[in-house]
Order: structure tokens, then C-alpha cells, then sequence
């Protein structure tokens, strides 16, 4: 039974609706991930399941019981702010227990608690100092073990993460995913970060301008985005989108661009050919392109290079296709020259076809 | 000592010179003139040259000492009595203005309502209102207008209670001075309040509400400790305008409720003017609003909310 089901929800602020019936369910101890660029109504979302706002129409059920007419203290839910939110004038100890001291538990009980997930987050020789005296990481981690002790069935976290330098941001992502296995709970989490959503999500929510795209394992929507924006948005380096259109020429089902005639096969040609329209955009991730001056042109394309981004392990070549730009991932260690025109196969199972028009999967 | 001082210009210091010389010199003042008789002070045989006296003071508290000064044969002033008057005034308009005010000032700033831009600009507008302005018409309501009949229920009962003859009007009871008091205080107690309360982040209100706290306990375990500095910057502004005010309180209060102000100036007649105690009066006025200002200063402290939210 899935443990909270968002049923045709909408938002609007007056006349603007920002959300247009986002319809969702989530199963019990699942970890949700809703991404997607600022403004796509992510946070709303999760404000509207944590009681912060009101629902504008729809219905949030948690267990099969309405909830959106409760309030937050109501719902049975602990939540993770952007900012910590730490009450400034308690010390850590009273920061965590604060939700426990409000249900009016036995002192001992809370003791045990805050110690335990005190503990659990590595808090112990904090618990009293005040979060002004605290790190970016302390307080991140202050606002976890705040969230832990309620001990809640639903987690929501609202950009935990973003504050945070690149470097803690990664130890703390890696911290949270292995929290995310200890603790048995429904975890609903926004980020705007497509990384922080494919480490952590059992199932990721891509949104974009209120509605949701498309949802699955973050396997599922790298390998098979039903749309364009999903393609683009998942995935670093981004996909490269080139338009061409479907030619049929002899035997074969070719996609013809500038600067590139690109021959389908398999389950791609196929769709290609019982699509009605002519006019796609092909899309190719940047690691299903490898440098092969022997690849034959109809499983190639011509690239000149022109910058080449040494990231470590990897370097990512900006290059040139007909006036489109296209990016390649490729292990360092190969030297390519710059300025020239160089040809790079295609990994035939990563070519991906949108119709131009509606910007939906071909294939 | 290491530490090194800037060689500052002259005239800094000659200002400074004088500005304090400003502040303290009729405090001074008045500290020395209030251990002068009358004769050394009006006589102008000045300086420091002079025989101190504790007279003054002995005229000035002659109801609450527990001897008889024998310089005077008749116990005129009530400072006692005053001074509790006083007090009484001050510390409770202070309690209901901070209280109201608080409210009023997170309801302004954090509901929605309609009217809410008017009512926030109209409070601060009736700051502008003279008290003088005020007095005239809000002495002839205290007197004539709000009043209980002394044959009513409420009212013969309080008549029955405490005596005196006629309807139970606000004029000169404690109730009807406190509540001009905490009008007159309002406005810019709510209007510096909420300049406080804007400043606690939105999100520490709703991580409260997630964390399972009503409306109220937001306001009274969340938001009121952090804006304790507004809280005590206000107490501070009210309660030494309560104790200050003289027009008011002399229109407002009768025999038995006048406050130290008034006193003073009782002192003052067509035939004498006793300076020095008025002087001595003077220094006794000021000890209390300096204790709740020492008191009241040391919640002062910036930056409550610092560590609060990512800065």
C-alpha cells in the first residue's frame, strides 16, 4: 500500500497556478526525489505535503487518510530546512529535543533520545553549544538529528544540502544516503542538484514548470527520458541535442543534420520509421561518443574540437557540429588536438530521438 | 598595555569635552544643589564652598522616614505614597504596552488581513498626536463619559468598597492614567517591535510548526525570545515615559493617586519655591528608571538570531 499518494494536487497564488495536478504516489520507506530547475514547483509541492501551505485543489493521503486539511503538527512528519532553521536561543541538545519537550515525553526518554541521535550524527560533544557557534556542517547535521528525534514516519528535506561547499555537500550526501539505509522511513527530498537526486533517490520526480515530467529509478529516466527536458536535465555533462530529420534511403532509416548522416538501427529505426513526423532532434550523451578515426560516417559524427576541459580522470571536449555544440567525454589520458575536425563514433544503443515539435521520446 | 590609540584632533575631544559637560553638568547639578539650603543656593554664594545638608532629603521623605527631622513641624509632602503611585503606574502601563504591543506587532507583520498596510501606518501616525492635544477631550471622557453609576451594581459595590461620593469615573484612579499611559505608548512600541520580529526568519517559525508547535507556542517559545532585545529597548522607552510624564498625570490623577512628578511640583508656590527639595525630589526620581534601565539593558544583547539560518 503506497504510503503517501498525492492526488491531483494544485497550487495557485490568486489567479497563477503553479501547479497543475501533480499526481504521484510513494511507496512505504521509499526515498522520492523531486528535481528540477528553480520555479518548477518542487518546494511547493513538499510544502503543500508538510502543511506549510495550503492545497488549492487535490487531495494528500498518507496511509489512505486525508491529510491536507491538518495541520503540520498533525501529520506526522519531520522536515529538513534549506536554511537549518535552528532555534538560536537553545543549545543543540534543546534544538533536537524540542519537538519531544512539546509532546510533553518523560525527561528521561528525551535524554536517551537526543544522546542516541546525537550520537547517530556525531553531535555528542556539541549538544551545548548554541547553533550561532556551530559550522555549516554542525548545523546541517544539528537540523538532521533535530528531524531524527521526532522519530516520524515521513522525512522531508528541503534542499538540505545546497548551502553547504562542494566538498561537505559531497560527505554529507554520502552521509545522508547511508542514513537514508538505517533509518527506515518515507523520505520525500528537493534539490535543484541532478547529482545529489541520482546518488540518493530509489525514485526520482523531474518537474518542470508545475507539471511532472516523468518519474522512475534513476537508472530508468538517464536511460529511457521520455522527453527532451528530462534527457537535458539529467545527466553531467548534458546531453547533446542536434535537429535533423528521419530520411529512408534504400535499406536504411538515417537521421540527416548539419554536418551529420547518422544511419538507426534496432528498436531506434524502428520508431523512427512509424513516426509520423520528419523532424527530430537526436540526442547523444556526451560518454556514447568515443574518438574512432575508422568509424564509417553513418555511425559517426564529424566534430571539430575546440576546448578541451581537464577535469582529472576525465576531460570533457567542447566541439562543433554544424553550428550546434556538442560535448564529448573522454578518459585524459588520450592526447586530441585541438582545432581539427576529428570523427567520433556513436554508441549505437544511446541515440535518442525527439520529435521537434512536442519534444516528446521517439525512441 | 600594547595597545596603541590613534593620536585623535584636538577638537575631537573638545567636543566631547562638551557634550558630556552637556549630560552630566545639570545632573551634577542638581546632585550638589540638593545638599545646599535653600539660603546657599538662592543666595549665590556658589561654588563647592558650602555646608552639605541632608535637610532636603529629610523634607523630601518626611513620610516614609522613622524619625522626626527638627527642622520641620508638619509632614506636607508624600513621597511615599507618590513614589508607590508612581510605580505602580509605570511598571504596569509598561507590562500591558509590551504585552499588547507584541502582539499587535506579529499580527502586523506576519498575517495577512485586510487593511493591514492602513492599520500599520495609522498606528504611527497617532504618535504624532501631541499628548497635550490628547488631554483636553480624554479629561473631560475620564470624568463625565466612562463612568459607572454609584447606584449600579459595579459601581456601588467599589463605591461601598473604597468610599467617596459620586459615580466611579477613570479620572483619578490608577486605571484611568495606565490606560493613557499604554495609548500614548503603543504606536511606537508596535512600531519598533515589528522591525524586530521582521528579522526572525520565516523558516524557524515553520520549523516549529513542523515540530509540532500551536500558533501560540511559536509566538511564546520561538518568537518572543528572539526578539527579547526589541522587548527590552521598548520596556525601556515606556517605562521611563510613564515615570517622566508630568501634563497627564497632573490632569488625570487626584490627592491619592499623583505621581513624583506632580510632587515636585507641588513645591512650587506663589510664595516660595523650595529648591532644594526640589532637587532632592529630582535625584529620587531618577534612581528608579536607572535601576530598570541597568536591569532591562543587559537583555540587550545583537545578534540573537545569529547561527539561526545559513547567513
Amino acid at each position: 500500500m503506497p504510503k503517501i499518494h498525492l492526488e491531483r494536487l494544485v497550487k495557485r497564488y490568486g489567479a497563477v497556478e503553479v501547479l497543475h495536478g501533480i499526481e504521484l504516489e510513494m511507496a512505504d520507506n521509499e526515498f522520492t526525489v523531486l528535481v528540477g530547475p528553480s520555479g518548477c514547483g518542487k518546494s511547493t509541492t513538499l510544502r503543500m505535503i508538510a502543511g506549510l501551505e495550503s492545497v488549492s485543489e487535490g487531495e494528500i493521503w498518507v496511509d489512505g487518510a486525508p491529510v491536507s486539511h491538518l495541520e503540520p503538527k498533525a501529520r506526522d512528519l519531520a522536515m529538513v530546512f534549506q536554511d537549518y532553521a535552528l532555534y538560536p536561543h537553545m543549545n543543540v541538545a534543546q534544538n533536537i529535543s524540542f519537538a519531544l519537550r512539546l509532546q510533553r515525553r518523560p525527561k528521561a526518554e528525551i535524554e536517551a533520545k537526543v544522546r542516541e541521535v546525537a550520537e547517530m550524527v556525531g553531535l555528542t560533544e556539541f549538544l551545548h553549544r548554541k547553533p550561532g557557534a556551530l559550522s555549516g556542517g554542525q548545523r546541517q547535521r544539528v537540523a538532521m538529528a533535530r528531524a531524527l528525534a521526532k522519530d516520524s514516519g515521513i522525512f522531508l528535506f528541503d534542499e538540505p544540502l545546497s548551502n553547504l561547499d562542494a566538498k561537505l555537500r559531497g560527505q554529507m550526501r554520502a552521509e545522508l544516503a547511508l542514513m537514508s539505509q538505517r533509518v527506515e522511513k518515507n523520505m520525500i527530498y528537493v534539490t535543484h542538484d541532478q547529482i545529489e537526486a541520482m546518488t540518493l533517490a530509489d525514485r526520482i520526480v523531474v518537474m518542470h514548470g508545475g507539471y511532472i515530467q516523468q518519474q522512475g529509478t534513476p537508472e530508468d529516466l538517464f536511460k529511457r527520458p521520455v522527453n527532451k527536458f528530462v534527457a537535458g536535465f539529467l545527466g553531467s555533462p548534458p546531453m547533446n541535442f542536434l535537429d535533423g530529420e528521419i530520411q529512408q534511403r534504400g535499406d536504411g532509416i538515417f537521421v540527416t543534420g548539419a554536418g551529420f548522416d547518422l544511419r538507426l538501427d534496432g528498436p531506434v529505426a524502428a520508431a523512427a520509421a512509424s513516426h509520423g513526423a520528419r523532424e527530430v532532434t537526436l540526442g547523444v550523451r556526451p560518454s556514447d561518443l568515443r574518438q574512432d578515426e575508422e568509424a564509417p560516417a553513418e555511425r559517426a559524427l564529424a566534430l571539430d574540437v575546440k576546448v578541451s576541459e581537464y577535469i582529472g580522470a576525465q576531460s570533457v571536449l567542447l566541439c562543433e557540429c554544424g553550428g550546434a555544440k556538442v560535448m564529448v567525454e573522454m578518459n585524459s589520458d588520450s592526447r586530441i588536438p585541438l582545432g581539427q575536425s576529428l570523427h567520433f563514433a556513436v554508441n549505437p544503443t544511446g541515440v535518442h530521438l525527439f520529435d521537434r515539435q512536442s519534444e516528446t521520446a521517439i525512441h | 598595555m600594547d595597545q596603541s590609540y590613534e593620536r585623535q584632533n584636538p577638537a575631537f575631544y573638545a567636543l566631547i569635552a562638551v557634550l558630556v559637560f552637556m549630560s552630566v553638568g545639570p545632573v551634577l547639578l542638581m546632585f550638589v544643589n540638593s545638599f545646599k539650603l535653600d539660603v546657599d543656593i538662592i543666595g549665590g554664594t556658589s561654588g563647592l564652598l558650602f555646608l552639605p545638608t541632608i535637610q532636603n532629603y529629610e523634607t523630601a521623605l518626611c513620610d516614609v522616614l522613622w524619625y522626626e527631622p527638627d527642622h520641620m513641624d508638619f509632614c506636607s509632602l508624600k513621597f511615599g505614597g507618590a513614589f508607590i503611585n508612581s510605580l505602580i503606574i509605570a511598571l504596569i502601563s509598561t507590562a500591558l504596552t509590551l504585552v499588547i504591543g507584541c502582539m499587535a506587532a506579529y499580527a502586523l507583520v506576519r498575517f495577512r488581513f485586510m487593511g493591514r498596510d492602513t492599520v500599520s501606518l495609522t498606528t504611527l501616525m497617532v504618535r504624532m498626536v501631541p499628548p497635550a492635544v490628547l488631554l483636553v477631550p480624554v479629561f473631560g471622557l475620564w470624568n463625565n463619559e466612562f463612568c459607572l453609576d454609584k447606584n449600579g451594581l459595579l459601581g456601588g459595590a467599589i463605591r461601598d468598597a473604597f468610599g467617596g461620593r459620586g459615580d466611579v469615573c477613570l479620572a483619578g484612579t490608577h486605571t484611568g492614567i495606565i490606560l493613557v499611559y499604554v495609548a500614548m505608548n503603543l504606536p511606537f512600541v508596535i512600531w519598533i517591535l515589528q522591525s524586530f520580529i521582521v528579522q526572525v526568519p520565516r523558516s524557524l517559525e515553520e520549523a516549529a510548526r513542523v515540530d509540532g508547535a500551536g500558533p501560540f507556542q511559536v509566538f511564546f517559545k520561538v518568537v518572543l525570545p528572539l526578539i527579547k532585545p526589541g522587548l527590552a529597548a521598548a520596556a525601556i522607552f515606556t517605562f521611563r515615559i510613564a515615570w517622566n510624564e508630568y501634563l497627564l498625570a497632573s490632569a488625570l490623577s487626584d490627592r491619592n493617586t499623583k505621581t513624583v512628578p506632580i510632587l515636585i511640583v507641588n513645591n512650587m508656590s506663589e510664595f516660595n519655591v523650595e529648591w532644594g527639595v526640589i532637587m532632592a525630589t529630582g535625584m529620587l526620581l531618577a534612581i528608579p528608571p536607572i535601576i530598570f534601565t541597568l536591569f532591562a539593558s543587559r537583555q540587550i544583547i545583537t545578534g540573537m538570531t545569529a547561527g539561526a539560518v545559513k547567513g
